[in-house]
């Protein structure tokens, strides 16, 4: 257990995120690799986080999986659900949070920080609306790449309503509005607004504690966290690194693992 | 210990075969009246010589006649419970009593009239107003027509042998009231799917019987020594709590329930049957009487103060509450459950649950989580 970084693993649906720090609690190196549990995505993602330092295993004191696919990673030291780990990472990330709303792949979740680490949660159920795949779904409709959403959305002039939740039903009403020649712009603009409601129901229904933190993929979407904050009537601040949240706390974890073995 | 062993897996063996227990008390001589849920006045049945056997649906089956009847969002309780009907898996029993304590529970007796013409029907309609003389006084009559068709299914029910069953039953009541603290004391000996087990086949036994069994494992774990229990204390609340795939996640995250609010649970055996010289009207007293369940009408709502009561009683982590899903009652509950737990300082979670659930990896994060919270 000499090694110099303590390594935190986050394991989506969609995506593998890797991330190595020193023993100040400093990232020292983090990568992400599109593709998530059940592919070859983790360990690719410990290999470019590892060529990053040229380091090895040998240099890693203790690793810490967290994410869907916690369970099925070898070598780790520990799992933590993802729910801690998104905590644990947005407080190091932004120690003001006390409301976290993480939007990933295949589900959104809500969670409280007291003290810096969690306090209460809530998990959306087990449906795609409203959720990373929704978007990723949507621009496939529109044949816009996922990255270009957020620019879309902020040129509409006049956003349209997507009224269904459901992520078959608001496919079908995308299409009629592109066969309507609704303008793109407005269309991803309901698209977002829609994912900002069903999310701010969840995050209601636990409480909107300021500061208001985003993580998951889904918070580089500028023009969602516009509309969250409309509808949630806070501010919502992110990271560019806050997709790294869960396996920064992964990492935090496992370097407490690692201070308590020495 | 070897005992205390084998007295919970022949419980276990009960809970897990329904339909076995079911064909061995009939061709034992004993007629059998099904019970649906929440409240069946089973001493009724009892003292006219006859066995009453829970009906709570069934895990993981597959529906698919019962579509026929009922809407998708008709809880999975009874979606289950009417497919097993249709399937003939009630023909055996004498008769089927069905309340009609929600509004997914109205449907179940017409539908079961329609679909299962071939098992009497009987319903059980229970007053609103559980606490007015006019509400009890109806609630008698009820029960007086339920006690003259079951005297003649079965035995007529004379007033001796309604007193018998409803001793039986409280005493039935007293024990099983004396397991869940004894679960709560001995985690190490009685596991998250074991106190389920235990309490599960008291609706497939002669109560009697089961009271006798649960009595001796009360004994056997009072005289163990308490020994310290690393892991989490939970309550648990919601209308079920047996799922395998469930408590077995319970299990590996090192959580013991020590106590429940669950309605296939505790809420069976937490008030007793007042004695009263007219026995009819000590069972519709209980009816008044029962509290904090989300089928009986309670203006003041005490049941988020009484889960409290006992998560303190109880020494327990916290609280994690089962919503059977498309279950109106318990929706209605949850906030004021949610705002009691988090006034009083407790933690809680929400765990969505379903008969018919497969995947449960999204409980697991969440069970996970909370261990790792509390
Ligand atoms: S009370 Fe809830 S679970 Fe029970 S029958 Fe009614 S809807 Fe179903």
């Amino acid at each position: 257990m000499n090694g110099k970084y303590a390594m935190g693993i986050d394991i989506g649906s969609a995506t593998s995120k890797c991330v190595l720090i020193g023993k100040d609690g400093n990232i020292a190196a983090n990568s992400l690799i599109a593709s998530g549990t059940g592919t070859a995505g983790p360990s690719m993602a410990v290999e470019a986080a590892f060529g990053k330092l040229g380091v090895t295993r040998e240099n890693i004191s203790a690793i810490v999986s967290t994410g869907y696919g916690r369970n099925s990673f070898p070598g780790a030291d520990k799992t933590m659900s993802e729910l801690s780990c998104h905590a644990r990472g947005a407080y190091h990330l932004y120690p003001e949070a006390k409301t976290v709303i993480d939007i990933g792949g295949q589900d959104a979740k809500v969670l409280h920080i007291s003290n810096g680490a969690l306090s209460q949660f809530l998990m959306n159920d087990k449906c795609a609306a409203g959720t990373g795949r929704f978007l990723e779904v949507m621009s496939h409709v529109l044949q816009l790449d996922i990255s270009e959403m957020s620019e879309a959305g902020a040129r509409a002039e006049k956003p349209l309503e997507i009224s269904s939740t459901c992520t078959v039903f608001a496919e079908s009403e995308v299409i009629s509005h592109l066969s309507r020649s609704a303008s793109i712009n407005d269309i991803v603009a309901g698209i977002h607004k829609s994912v900002a409601t069903r999310t701010a129901g969840l995050v209601k229904r636990l409480g909107v504690i300021p500061e208001v933190f985003m993580t998951g993929g889904v918070a580089r979407n500028e023009n969602v966290r516009h509309y969250l904050s409309r509808e949630l009537g806070v501010d919502i601040k992110t990271s560019p690194l806050a997709q790294y949240a869960g396996a920064l706390g992964a990492a935090l974890f496992a370097l407490e693992l690692t201070n308590n073995k020495e | 210990m070897s005992e205390i062993k084998s007295i919970l897996s022949q419980l276990d063996c009960v809970a897990k075969n329904p339909r076995r227990q079911l064909d061995m008390i009939i061709d034992g001589g004993k007629n059998v009246v099904g019970c649906l849920p929440v409240y069946c006045p089973e001493e009724l049945v009892y003292a006219a010589g006859m066995i009453p056997f829970g009906i709570w649906g069934a895990d993981g089956k597959e529906l698919s006649k019962a579509k026929l009847y009922f809407p998708a969002f008709i809880c999975s309780v009874l979606q289950s419970a009417l497919e097993l009907g249709l399937e003939g898996a009630f023909d055996r029993m004498k008769a089927v009593m069905i309340p009609v304590l929600c509004d997914s529970l109205k449907c179940m007796g017409q539908n079961f009239k329609a679909g299962v013409p071939q098992v009497e029907f009987l319903p059980v309609i229970h007053p609103q107003n559980r606490k007015t003389e006019a509400g009890q006084e109806f609630l008698r009559s009820q029960y007086m027509k339920l006690r003259k068709r079951l005297g003649e299914i079965g035995t007529p029910i004379s007033d001796e042998k309604l007193a018998e069953a409803i001793n039986i039953y409280n005493n039935h009541r007293r024990v099983m009231r004396e397991f869940s603290e004894t679960a709560a004391k001995h985690p190490e000996l009685i596991s998250a799917s074991e106190r389920s087990a235990v309490i599960k086949s008291g609706f497939f036994m002669d109560k009697a019987e089961h009271t006798k069994l649960v009595e001796r494992l009360n004994l056997l774990c009072g005289a163990e020594p308490v020994v310290p229990w690393d892991g989490k204390r939970v309550i648990v609340t919601g209308i079920l709590a047996d799922s395998s795939s469930l408590l077995s996640i319970f299990e590996k995250n090192g959580i013991a329930v020590v106590g429940d609010d669950v309605a296939a649970e505790s809420r069976q055996f937490r008030t007793d049957v007042p004695v009263t010289k007219d026995p009819i009207e000590g069972l519709a007293r209980q009816f008044a009487d029962m509290e904090g369940c989300s089928v009986l009408f309670d203006p003041e709502k005490k049941r988020g103060d009484m889960i409290v009561k006992l998560a303190k009683e109880r020494k327990a982590d916290g609280v994690i509450v089962l919503l059977t899903k498309f279950c109106d009652p318990e929706e209605f509950d949850y906030p004021f459950l949610k705002r009691a737990f988090d006034a009083a300082g407790i933690p809680s979670i929400l765990i969505e649950v379903d008969r018919q659930m497969v995947n449960y990896s999204q409980a697991e994060t969440a069970v996970e989580a909370f261990r790792e919270m509390l």
